[in-house]
Order: C-alpha cells, then structure tokens, then sequence
C-alpha cells in the first residue's frame, strides 16, 4: 500500500504541469482537426476528472479481471514439476501462497495436508502434449512409497446425465500388477484387457490426479524425480 | 500534453490494476461465503463428522460440495470454536486408513494418521494457548495422558476425517468409519476428561 501513496501526488502534479503546458501548444500547430478537439479537451477542466475517472476505471476492472482470472480454476502456481507431473505438497498448508487460499476458498476444496498425503496432477503426456480424451494412454512404472495412493481421471465441465464411466479411477488396493510389483494401466475410449480406465469424456482435455495417502515424500518432494512416477505414453489416437 | 496526460493517466491505471488485484486476492478467502471453512460451519452443532462426500448409498442431505474428490475417500468435516471450550476428535483405528487434519481459516495447520494411534484410538484435543495450560496445569502427576494437544493459530475452524475404500466393497465401511469418529466439546472444567457427557444425536 506504500505503493498508491507514492503515485498519488506524483499523478497530481503531472497532471497539473500537463494542463499548464497545453496552450503553448495549442495555439501555433494547425493541428488536424480531432487532435485539436482532444487537446482543447484535455486542456479543459472536465478532462482531467475525465483522465482521473479514466484511470480509475481502468486500474478497478483491469485489477478486478486478472484477479479472477487468476484465482478461477488450478493454483496459478505453488507446484514442483517432475516430468510431466506436477506435485502440489504446500497446496493446503499454513504457509501457502495468498493465490493457492484464494482458489482453495472459490473452489471450496480442502487440499490434502502435508501428514496426510498429497497430491500430483498431469494434465500432458511425456512428450509434452495434452491429455486427451480420443486417445490411449498407458500409465507404467511404479509410484512413490505411500500407505495407499489413488488415480483418478477427470475431464472438464459437467457430466451429461445417464453417461457416468464404469470407473473413474483405481486404487493401490485394486490394481493388477507384474509380478515385480510393476503395475500398467490403460487409459482409453475403447474396452482394454488389464487394468482399464475409460475416458471420463467423449472428447476434450483430460486431467490425471495422483494422491499419495500418508507419504513421507510430502516433506520431500525434492527427492522425487521422474522415475519414482508413472510414465505416461501415448499408445494412439482417433477414432 | 494531452497524449503525456493519457499515457500517464492509463499508467496511473496500471498501477491501480495491481493494487486492486494483490488486494482483492488477499481479500478473497477472508469474505468468501462458499470456502470450505464457512460451509464446514454447518456441522458445529453435531458431535460427529458432517458428511461432505459419501462412498455409498444417497448423497448428504446439504450436498457434496468437494470439487475434484477422490472416488474413493469418505470425507466428513467437524466445525469448532474454541470459545466453547477445546474440541476433542476421537478416532478408533479400525481396519481402513483414517485420517484427521485440522484446518483453521488460512490453512491445515495439522494432520495425523491412524499409524498414530495408542491402543487402537486416536485422541485429538485442539484447543487455544490457554487452554492448553490449563490442562496442563492440571494434568496429575505421573499419570499418562494418551491426548495429541494441538494449540490452535484461530480460535475456529475445522477437523476433516477421511477414510480410504481401498476396494468398491469396503465403501459402505468408510462411510460408517467417518460417521463414527466423534467431535465433541470438552467441558472447560475438565479439559482431559475422558469423555464428555454429551448425549449423541
């Protein structure tokens, strides 16, 4: 707030020199027409509250705007990024950024605390590109140790009536794995053998989210790196 | 000059846009009405956990209001003001993972899971700087306590319970495990009572 005391008076004697200095100009210039009408209109009285008016508006809706536009939807940031996933330990937490609390109370969500678990989300595959609902995708390798973790897919915007999938995501509990404890699901719009998940939408972006319940990575995410997640690779595309 | 005056009028503007946006992010969670701490309040008066997201069986009768839940976590939420007194969740360990986080207006402020349990039960006290010396002034001597004291930053908040379904099967379970956690108001005479005489509803 020290900030708006500082610009106060300066935009009041800048002003105020400008409308001095305005009919110096004025008289000699043949200007053209419209820029004579707005500097007769910027050198009268009217304007200035006009200019002050105009600033005002512009600072209120434009402050306004991308403050919604930052705090609708996902944490603007706040995320550790580890590979194509993205880690959020501190999403809940005392010390969370004020943009993570403003989404947190627009959304009414309750994040995961760091004793308790946390949550990655992946919203693009390990080439970069997005998630999405026409394609296949295969989730392989192993996950962080956790006493139980959970993968969900959802999509955006609200669900039809009548067109709930079968599933939306799997425990650690329910999966099948290789013998090696290596698990690999299947993330498609067509029926798969093995660990199947359908598409939560028929077409659109779609979103991963992996919550880690009572892990000791939540403390420590900096010890996650690329290999202690599921791959998620792209098997095909179209229909 | 009445372009000078325009330009500097729009960067007059600008730096209004980002005091109002700092300010209006940082006001947003203090007047928010659909927070989780604010519709959390409507379970102040139950002794156990308001359920906001059911495994099985009919939605809650004040609707579900998590926006991206897991499928397959039970979430029940407790409201306390402190000034009633120190509110006491207790938890039995049963065969499903539990766990309790309490939140305050600004954030999670502490979380424990059912691994932390004495003798199959999870007692939780969160209570304020003074009442925490309160009872600690009249803890006897030598006798153990199996209470986790938590002083709380607010004097409200909120305790959420979540329980894991690990199978389809075990979802009726959790909702059952998050119904019978308990939250109730330890009576300010005795802040380590063992039970509070409080009826169930």
């Amino acid at each position: 707030m020290a900030q708006s005391s500082g610009v106060g008076p300066a935009a009041g004697t800048s002003l105020r020199e400008d409308a001095g200095a305005e009919p110096s100009r004025r008289t000699p210039a043949q200007l053209p027409k419209r820029l004579g009408r707005l500097a007769r209109g910027a050198a009268s009285r009217g304007s200035r509250v006009g200019l002050f008016v105009y600033a005002l508006t512009l600072g209120g809706l434009l402050g306004l705007a991308s403050a919604d536009y930052a705090t609708s939807g996902g944490y603007p940031f706040g995320g550790t990024a580890i590979g194509s996933w993205t880690a959020w330990p501190r999403a809940g937490s005392l010390d969370s950024d004020p943009y993570s609390r403003a989404v947190n109370a627009r959304r009414s969500d309750i994040p995961l605390a760091v004793g308790e678990g946390m949550l990655l989300t992946a919203a693009s595959d390990d080439k970069g590109r997005t998630l999405d609902a026409a394609c296949s995708y295969r989730l392989a390798g192993v996950t962080p140790p956790a006493r139980a973790w959970t993968l969900t897919v959802t999509g955006r915007g609200a669900l039809a009536a009548g067109q709930e999938p079968v599933r939306t995501g799997f425990t650690s509990t329910e999966i099948l794995r290789e013998p090696d404890g290596r698990f690999a699901i299947l993330l498609s719009p067509e029926v798969q053998p093995g660990n199947w998940l359908p598409m939560p939408r028929p077409r659109g972006p779609i979103r991963l989210a992996l919550r880690l319940y009572d892990t000791p990575v939540a403390a420590s995410v900096g010890s996650l790196d690329r290999d202690t997640l599921p791959a998620i690779e792209r098997t095909g595309c179209g229909s | 000059m009445s372009r000078g005056a325009f330009w500097l009028a729009t960067a007059c503007g600008l730096v209004i846009a980002g005091i109002v946006h700092i300010a209006t992010v940082l006001a947003i969670p203090r007047f928010s009405e659909g927070d989780a701490f604010t519709r959390a309040r409507a379970s102040e008066t139950l002794d156990h956990p308001l359920r906001i997201h059911g495994l099985a069986g009919a939605p809650a009768a004040n609707g579900e209001w998590l926006p991206n839940p897991d499928p397959a976590v039970s979430v029940g939420v407790c409201s306390y003001d402190l000034d009633d007194g120190p509110m006491r969740v207790s938890a039995q360990a049963g065969s499903l993972m539990l766990s309790v986080s309490m939140h305050s207006r600004r954030g999670a402020f502490y979380a424990v899971t059912d691994q932390a349990a004495v003798r199959g039960g999870l007692d939780l006290v969160v209570m304020t700087r003074a009442q925490y010396d309160e009872a600690l002034a009249n803890d006897v001597a030598g006798e153990v306590t199996r209470d986790v004291r938590i002083v709380a930053p607010a004097r409200r908040g909120f305790a959420v319970v979540r329980v894991i379904a690990a199978l389809p099967s075990e979802r009726a379970v959790a909702d059952a495990a998050v119904q019978a956690v308990s939250c109730t108001i330890d009576s300010p005479a005795e802040p380590t009572g063992e039970e509070p005489g409080k009826g169930k509803s």
